[in-house]
């Protein structure tokens, strides 16, 4: 068994797809239209054949309410890692990405934690 | 401040109070990350460190789970894993990753991986042939289980 793929909800797939790829700097890996939604995936073009995430969009209302209850308190529904947190934030900051916490250093790991334009708050971390 | 900035701080406070030591510990693992082709030893570390070698893997292993040295074989099988991707033989790339000796490698790559390299590389080889036709079930499977109301079905145009 292994993990192949993992998703964040978006309120919007173009905006998401848009956002993921333009400012994060993911690239497509797939897009099959599926009616109302598609199945859309996008890859880190350091490891295009490693786990795809999936902006999965949220046709079960009640993933509404829980998506908002972590945006709320800040909670990030997933995270990536970094290279060097600085340079990235740096970079997200200058493309207009909205950050709820600069940089921070914990023990060994630094993390920052930014808003995806699509109800999520997504956390970067340098290991 | 957040409800998730608070709680940060709180476990920072209580586990990682000591940032200056683990400034410290950073740097011998970037000398891992940077420079796993080489021949690294524990006294280097310790020493960019700027611990006593006993010190060091003890504050090392709590920083990071590991030793320095089972994360030195980390690294070098993970890159090892990417480099196997291509066709360079395996050879050439137990020394490249900074193995000096291949039946080392290639045990240690097993007990990680459960392959040896050679295999591991051809399973490569074959994954990547079949992985056009993948994605396709994988969504068949994910909308079946989450049961989303899709309009307008067109699962005759993705049948496999």
């Amino acid at each position: 068994m292994k993990i192949k793929i993992t998703s964040v909800m978006v309120d919007d797939q173009d905006k998401a797809l848009k956002f993921y790829t333009e400012k994060l700097g993911f690239v497509k890996k797939t897009e099959v239209p599926m009616g109302e939604y598609k199945w859309l995936t996008v890859v880190s073009p350091e490891a295009p054949d490693e786990v795809e995430l999936l902006l999965e969009p949220m046709g079960f209302a009640p993933a509404k309410v829980f998506q908002k209850a972590l945006f709320d308190a800040g909670i990030p529904l997933t995270a990536f890692n970094v290279d060097d947190i600085q340079k990235e934030f740096a970079r997200l900051e200058k493309l207009g990405v909205a950050f709820s916490m600069k940089p921070t250093t914990m023990g060994p790991a630094t993390i920052a934690v930014f808003n995806d334009t699509c109800g999520n708050n997504i956390q970067i971390v340098q290991v | 401040m957040t409800y998730y900035q608070q709680q940060f701080l709180k476990i920072k406070e209580d586990h990682f109070s000591k940032d200056y030591l683990y400034t410290r510990i950073i740097r011998a693992k970037l000398l891992i990350d940077n420079f796993y082709y080489k021949s690294i030893d524990l006294d280097t570390l310790a020493e960019a460190a700027n611990f006593s070698k006993f010190h060091f893997m003890r504050i090392y292993k709590k920083a990071y789970g590991k030793t320095p040295h089972q994360y030195l074989i980390h690294v070098r099988i993970e890159k090892a894993k990417l480099f196997l991707q291509s066709s360079a033989p395996v050879s050439t790339i137990c020394f490249w990753v900074g193995f000096d000796s291949s039946s080392s490698f290639t045990g240690l790559f097993k007990k990680t991986t459960g392959f040896t390299p050679s295999a591991f590389q051809n399973r490569q080889k074959k994954q990547k042939s079949v992985a056009a036709n993948m994605p396709i079930r994988w969504f068949l499977w994910y909308f079946a289980t989450k049961g989303l109301n899709i309009k307008n079905r067109n699962f005759e145009e993705v049948t496999i």
